[in-house]
């Protein structure tokens, strides 16, 4: 116990920077391979002492040592070498590869395994992949890494979450995240949309929200590895269908203190901006009006120039700046506003990154501690992401059989959002739909009216020029910017202790827990003059917990049934708890127009309301692994795992199998080193929703037909049967998957390729299906589908040349999915997103398909035309497009040249469809490029309203041919026609894009100064110079919009955006400092 | 091989148990078990969802559909352009079959106070008959019943036949029940008495509908007699609230749909305006009639809520079933049959109403108002309702008509009388039009609901269209 404080002491010094590095008397020694090529960062410790060092990048290093000491010299792959000191200075290693190297894997249970003897495919992305992404938050640098893996980022918000699939989509209604294991245990990475951000429009309104999985501090993993298959993952049983990641985070090794500090300085830009018509004015019908809603106004160059002629006599605006604005009684500025408007709401975006590491150990004991801050500040004005991250992984061998480890960490994340997507308090949505000729930088003000009463801190909107109305009617940006506040304050802990129990070398009992908890704190303040009936203001703040605890006992033992075969046998017990709840406080409609942040705003009881939402829910596992391994070429892998889970009615059953054939082993052939053929089958599980076995009484509802919610807790309150009818019977949803495969390697292990068949079927699928409302429930939660998935997945990676002074190397990665949604019980269309297009699971379709109204076609597929030679809505929905990609391909290169590194990560989409409803409502409103063509017609052409306009008449319109010759597209259809874009009866179909994207995801040049020079004078090892750029290639179809955008964030649902905030590309400085 | 065996055996102890330790988690700790409320809290939702079902989305494209609104922009304007999708009906329908018929079925199931079976029965039967009214055949007897998961569509008239029945059955337990101060009921607070004359004037109503005109008679004789026994809705609470108890049109304006839809716009006003219109030429106003007041009363400012004073100010009650509703009927149907003289008391009631400022709020009491008394001579040839000398039954009846259709406003009366009469009535129907908007033919019904046609097996497998004539109008 003493010699363990002891431990703890020491390690707390070298965290407060205490520790000496100090030596008097020195062998110099160097490390090399076989082939003489200098090993950077090999361990050289001294035997039972706690001395030891690393090499430089020149295989240099000094220690002091004394005679009939023994060197300890080893170096991950290598075969370690041990060697009496005699008391010379200078000594020359040379460390022998070791030729039974294999490829190690970290199992779902967190052990470290042989890939060659694995029967089911997995990804490795290493951890220099991860940081040299210079992504602000974990999930996106994971993008292009692994064939299989799609990582979306919804838009270029600081620290929102991005979807993370697997394979393809496994459940409809369920969480389609994979389940995320750290160390073995699994962890909380929930993106959480509930609560406040509902006031807005929650997924498809409000503001992005953050993802638990990005509180992982990227400079903290060793490696993260993609378990896609079912049979890797069947042990987490109802948790696992959507695939698992399994990361390990960094231990210290033994020997002296490793120190590295690294900053990072990073510039965002907006990376796509949609095109804006700078040439006509506010108004309909080529008349200006200064509050008018569109901008089909009047021709802004035909104005004569001079100022507007204004009435001083009454009612005026003056805005915070001074500015006085009265009511216009003849437009005549031909002042255009598009950018500098857009200049007031965005910036260039910043971050600024601190990594510190230090790691080190002793013989019998190590420790790695990181602490690190990333200070961002987004693209949009006023929102920011503040990660700070501390982590303490230790580990000791107590006794001969005992080894303890203990790993802690605790992070603070702060962000504030900017309100996005349909949601007329959004950024995007004010912004997009302002008129060229509308200054919106003069937001907020005082008005007087005509009898000249003051209204302070008035909004003033395109719409409402003079402030003369409380309500905007849609937000000024700046207002949206400046007065709203999303913030959100995270506080996370985590603690994973694990103990070793090793009997004898046969058997291993291991006893590991975690509890994972956090809190997240939100405000959402929409100060009075906000748009919509947020006009009287809204205070709500969300205090949101989780508490996560795991439990697992595990007992490992192998044995050697005959010579030839070996059995390795796991059993474990595992309990899973966890708990969640939401408090939620609100004030709705001030008093006191004041931006302060209080519940004093109205003390009325009416005025505030509270809530509270709990869940609960626990799972116990135990499971059993059996892995045969015959001849040392055949390797049988067998588990099964029984369940019990709180929201599932009785115990299931989760069996799997793989096997590996190791048929050309190294040595036994000169081309091929290695080939293998995998199979494997298994079955996983989607848990189901929390608390849904039985129909409820539900208070605080209400009923709106279209935005006239009448809220029964401004009624008395009350309750009702809740509308979706309880379900007693539900079961996990059930993935059944089986793949083929093979890992084979060339040239000396140069050139490795993998490739992977995989074929599943989910069945039970967890859903709210739309009852018949006649029947008297709308809806019902339950095993109500069913879908199936196959694809494709390659991996080619080939270190083409790997010399001293230059090394070249590539890797691609290529996968396919097709989905299908195979059965719904009855229900034709289960709607993913909501809105008037929207992406939808319908039978016979791949999931998500973009799903609203559009134009009739004949057999043929052409157009069905009215007698004007124009299309004709459809009377209900029709499916618009898919936006599945075919293929998605990640291609990587790394070169080496002397001291300089390059890399570069690109990354294809292919196919696929995307409905930028952004760009197909703004045509309604007339401020896009597209509606701005101005043209003398040389012919005859009938519009939408069927009216003929003569030739050589000058119109504002364009000219297009439906199928049965011209016609002018104009006002009357853009605006009052169908071919614009809200609600539910337009040609949406004319708003579908292809989705195809290519994004060189990284590009980075890194520039290493490890002089003896430099060591000498300050005592560091190297300095890394990095210059990075990410997503600054981006390449799609969709004019002014990433096709990656998604309205709903991490959801189901993709393919679609509405005023979401847009994407970004960065260029950063790095430099990495290393001791 | 022995050390094998003891580990499978601790395995299978470990496993054992494993469904104990999660029983009871999953209850739920936030919503409460139906048995542990008392029925009475029931009552508000369900009349909150029949407000939605008289006064809702539906309501205002039948006001649209009829001369009354005018669509002016997004989705309103494509409405107005007869393009109107059946998922424009879910919420109206949710709130008819999930709002109304689940949650009033279980007052009937569980109460044991009279009062309560007795107005939940009035309520469902009031939402059921607007909805035969609104959409034709509906589903209702196998409706309700979570055991039938796809409920088969009833022919319109049996629906009917069968909310009056139940209305009938309705009036039986309220006359046996005695009245109680309810706060859940925000139509009556518990006023039997009001219940009973509101139930027979829906009776006179739906037998109206189905132009069953003796038996519209003799319900109405038995309906609301005095118009402080108006089933209304009322919106109540704080200024400073927007959302959740307002007027439902105010909200519509004040919030992000603020210019979509309104009947007044410049020079554009709908035909209902302008029958009050002194300076149109199709005006109502003469010797015995000024619709001063009531002109200003009715136009509203589409755009926002607040700049209103009139019919959709915040707090501005919405007519559900009514005391003029009753004497129009009476007036309707008792002219008929007994001519001028049989019907006229029944059309000056509502003048003596209207003539007391009852037309109007506050806010247009010191504007002009005029409604003398009609005589019969009135309707005859050359008189002042009947200047183009036309029969006077006609004359009359063409005068109860258009009173049902100016004061009708905000209710589905106008929408229903025009298809009610289109047919066989048109002397005396209103000859109203679409502003810049459609021509005839006008919609004859509304959609079904795009969630009961894709999840119903039994529901047609396309909505047969806005302009199909429902079975009591064909």
């Amino acid at each position: 116990m003493e010699k363990f404080q002891k431990r703890i002491f020491y390690s707390l010094l070298l965290c407060l920077g205490f520790a000496q590095f100090s030596w008097s008397q020195i062998l110099s020694g160097n490390v090399t391979d076989e082939q003489d090529v200098p090993l950077p960062g090999a361990n050289v410790i001294i035997k039972e002492t706690n001395t030891g060092v690393s090499s430089d990048f020149d295989g240099n290093f000094q220690i002091t040592i004394e005679e009939g000491q023994i060197l300890q010299i080893s170096f991950i792959g290598y075969i370690t070498q041990e060697i009496l000191y005699t008391g010379q200075d200078q000594i020359n290693i040379k460390l022998l590869s070791d030729n039974q190297l294999e490829e190690v894997v970290v199992t779902a249970l967190g052990f470290k395994e042989s890939r060659d003897k694995q029967g089911s495919t997995s990804s490795i992305i290493s951890a220099q992949k991860v940081v040299n992404a210079g992504e602000a938050t974990l999930a996106n640098s994971l993008s292009g890494k692994a064939s299989g893996l799609r990582i979306s980022r919804s838009n270029g918000d600081p620290g929102a979450a991005s979807t993370i699939r697997i394979r393809g989509a496994n459940t409809i209604d369920g969480d389609s995240d994979p389940l995320i294991i750290v160390d073995g245990v699994p962890l909380n990475s929930d993106a959480n949309y509930s609560g406040g951000n509902g006031i807005t429009g929650g997924r498809t309104g409000g503001v992005s929200q953050n993802s638990r999985f990005d509180d992982i501090n990227p400079n903290d993993i060793e490696s993260i590895q993609i378990l896609k298959g079912a049979s890797a993952a069947a042990l987490w049983g109802s948790r696992a269908a959507n695939g698992v990641i399994v990361i390990t985070t960094k231990s210290g090794s033994k020997g002296q203190a490793k120190i590295t500090f690294k900053s990072t300085y990073s510039f965002d830009e907006v990376s796509e901006r949609i095109p804006m018509q700078t040439t006509w004015g506010q108004g309909t019908s080529g008349k200006y009006n200064p509050a008018g809603v569109e901008s089909w106004g009047d021709y802004i160059p035909d104005r004569s120039g001079a100022a507007d002629e204004v009435n001083t006599s009454g009612q005026y605006f003056e805005s915070y700046l001074g500015q006085r604005f009265y009511p216009i009684t003849q437009k005549n500025s031909r002042e255009t506003f598009v950018d500098s408007n857009w200049d007031a709401v965005f910036q260039t975006g910043t971050f600024f990154q601190n990594d510190f590491t230090i790691s080190g150990g002793g013989e019998k004991n190590t420790y790695f501690f990181s602490l690190s801050n990333i200070g961002q500040e987004g693209i949009i004005r006023n929102t920011a992401y503040d990660r700070t991250n501390a982590r303490l992984n230790y580990s000791a061998q107590l006794n001969e059989w005992l080894d303890f480890s203990a790993k802690s960490t605790y992070s603070y994340v702060y962000s504030n959002r900017a309100q996005q997507n349909s949601n007329t308090t959004g950024v995007m949505l004010g912004l997009l739909r302002t008129a060229p000729d509308f200054d919106a930088r003069h937001y907020i003000g005082n008005y007087y009216s005509n009898s000249g009463q003051e209204f302070t801190r008035r909004q003033r909107s395109y719409r409402r020029y003079l402030g003369n109305n409380a309500n905007p009617t849609y937000n000024n940006p700046l207002w949206a910017v400046n007065e709203q506040v999303s913030d959100s304050r995270v506080n996370r802990y985590t603690f994973t202790p694990q103990l070793t129990i090793s009997p004898s070398d046969w058997l291993q009992f291991i006893a590991r827990a975690n509890v994972d908890t956090n809190e997240d704190k939100r405000v959402y303040f929409f100060p009075v003059g906000s748009a919509g009936d947020r006009v009287n203001g809204i205070l709500q703040e969300d205090n949101i917990g989780n508490r996560d605890l795991n439990l697992d006992l595990i007992g490992k033992a192998d044995f050697s049934l005959t010579d030839d075969i070996n059995l390795s046998t796991t059993l474990g017990w595992s309990v899973n708890d966890r708990q969640y709840k939401r408090i939620s406080g609100r004030i709705t409609g001030f008093l006191v127009n004041s931006t302060k942040e209080t519940t004093s705003l109205n003390t009325a009881a009416e005025a505030s309301s509270y809530e509270n939402f709990r869940t609960f829910r626990s799972s116990n596992r135990g499971y059993g692994i059996l892995n045969f391994d015959f001849f040392d070429e055949l390797f049988l892998n067998v588990s099964g795992g029984l369940e019990a889970s709180s929201t599932i009615k009785g115990t299931f059953f989760y069996p799997a199998g793989d096997l590996a054939w190791n048929f050309i082993k190294k040595g036994e052939s000169n081309v091929f080193s290695f080939a293998k053929m995998r199979a494997s089958w298994g079955k996983v599980g989607v848990q189901p929703g929390v608390h849904k076995f039985e129909t409820l009484a539900e208070g605080s509802f209400n009923y709106s037909t279209y935005s006239d919610l009448l809220n029964v807790d401004l009624f008395g309150g009350g309750f009702r049967l809740d509308n979706n009818l309880g379900n007693p019977d539900l079961k996990p949803e059930i993935k059944t998957e089986w793949e083929i495969g093979g890992d084979f390697r060339f040239l000396n292990d140069d050139l490795t390729f993998g490739f992977t068949y995989y074929d599943n079927k989910i069945e039970g699928i967890l859903l709210d299906v739309t009852l018949s409302p006649s029947s008297g429930f709308a809806t019902q939660y339950g095993n109500f589908g069913s879908m199936k998935n196959n694809g494709f997945e390659m991996d080619l990676g080939w270190n083409i040349i790997d010399k001293p002074d230059f090394s070249f190397n590539t890797s691609l990665n290529w996968s396919t999915n097709e989905n299908e949604v195979t059965d719904l019980y009855g229900t034709d269309s289960i709607d993913l997103t909501g809105l008037s297009v929207s992406s939808r699971a319908i039978v016979g379709k791949p999931l998500g398909v973009l799903y609203g109204t559009g134009a009739q076609t004949n057999a043929d597929g052409s157009y069905k035309l009215n007698e004007n030679g124009f299309p004709q809505i459809t009377s209900s929905p029709i499916v618009l497009g898919d936006p599945n990609a075919d293929w998605r391909a990640g291609l990587s290169l790394d070169v080496r040249w002397k001291k300089f590194f390059l890399r570069t990560v690109i990354e294809h989409s292919q196919g696929g469809d995307f409905g930028p409803r952004t760009l197909y409502v703004l045509r309604r409103f007339g401020t896009t490029e597209e509606t701005a063509n101005r043209l003398t017609l040389s012919q005859d052409l009938v519009n939408y309203a069927g009216k003929v306009i003569p030739a050589g008449t000058t119109v504002r319109g364009n000219i297009e041919d439906f199928g049965n010759g011209n016609v002018l597209l104009d006002e009357s259809w853009y605006r009052t026609g169908i071919g614009g874009g809200l609600g539910d009866n337009q040609l949406y179909n004319l708003s579908i894009y292809d989705a195809t994207f290519t994004k060189v995801r990284e590009l980075s040049l890194t520039y290493n100064l490890d002089s003896p020079r430099l060591n000498t004078a300050t005592g560091l090892s190297n300095i890394l110079f990095t210059l990075s750029g990410r997503n600054l290639i981006n390449i799609n179809k969709v004019p002014g919009i990433d096709p990656e955008t998604n309205i709903t964030g991490v959801g189901n649902g993709f393919g679609l955006d509405y005023f979401t905030n847009p994407q970004t590309k960065s260029f950063l400085v790095t430099v990495s400092f290393n001791y | 091989m022995k050390n094998f065996r003891f580990l499978i055996l601790s395995f299978l102890i470990l496993t054992i148990s494993c469904e104990k330790m999660v029983e009871g988690v999953n209850d739920n700790p936030n919503d409460i078990s139906v048995a542990d409320v008392e029925t009475k809290l029931f009552l508000t939702g369900g009349l909150l969802a029949n407000i939605q079902v008289q006064l809702g989305h539906l309501n205002r494209i039948s006001g649209m559909y009829s001369g009354q609104l005018i669509g002016f922009s997004s989705l309103y304007s494509n409405i107005y352009g007869f393009n109107l999708s059946t998922a424009e009906a879910n919420s109206t329908w949710n709130a008819v079959y999930v709002g109304v018929i689940t949650n009033m079925r279980h007052v009937v199931n569980t109460a044991t106070n009279p009062l309560l079976k007795g107005i939940a029965k009035v309520v469902e039967a009031h939402a059921v008959g607007t909805a035969a009214s609104l959409f034709g055949d509906i589903p209702y007897s196998e409706a309700g019943n979570p055991e039938i998961s796809d409920p088969k569509f009833d022919n319109q008239k049996e629906v009917y036949t069968s909310v009056i029945a139940l209305l009938d059955e309705a009036i039986g337990i309220l006359e046996s029940a005695t009245s109680a101060s309810i706060s859940e009921d925000i139509y009556f607070g518990g006023n039997k008495n009001k219940w009973i004359t509101a139930a027979h004037t829906l009776k006179a109503r739906f037998y109206l509908h189905q132009k069953d005109y003796s038996n519209a008679f003799s319900s109405a004789q038995k309906g609301i007699s005095s118009p402080s026994d108006d089933m209304k809705y009322m919106p109540r609470g704080s200024t400073n609230v927007a959302e959740g108890d307002k007027n439902l049109f105010w909200m519509i304006l004040e919030g992000s749909r603020a210019g979509d839809i309104g009947n007044s716009n410049g020079n554009l006003t709908s035909y209902h305006l302008q029958l009050l219109d002194q300076a149109n030429s199709s005006s109502r106003n003469h010797a015995k009639t000024d619709e001063t007041a009531r002109f200003n009363y009715f136009k509203i400012n589409s755009g926002g809520g607040s700049l209103n004073k009139g019919v959709i100010e915040q707090f501005e009650s919405q007519n559900m079933v009514t005391y003029f509703e009753t004497q129009l009927i009476l007036a309707e149907t008792a002219g008929r049959s007994g001519g001028v003289a049989a019907g006229l008391p029944y059309l000056n009631n509502v003048r003596a109403w209207l003539n007391s400022g009852a037309g109007v709020n506050d806010n247009f009491l010191n504007q002009s108002f005029k409604y003398l008394p009609f005589d019969a001579s009135d309707f005859n040839s050359g008189g002042i309702e009947n200047t183009d000398n036309v029969d006077s039954k006609t004359a009359f009846l063409r005068e109860v008509i258009e009173e049902r259709y100016v004061t009708g406003f905000g209710t589905h009366i106008p929408f229903n009388d025009a298809r009610r009469l289109r047919k066989t009535d048109a002397s005396f129907a209103v000859p109203y039009v679409l502003v810049n908007g459609q021509n005839p033919p006008y919609p004859e019904r509304m959609p079904y609901a795009d969630n009961e046609l894709n999840s119903n097996e039994n529901a047609p497998a396309e909505d047969p269209g806005i302009f199909l004539k429902t079975v009591v109008n064909q």
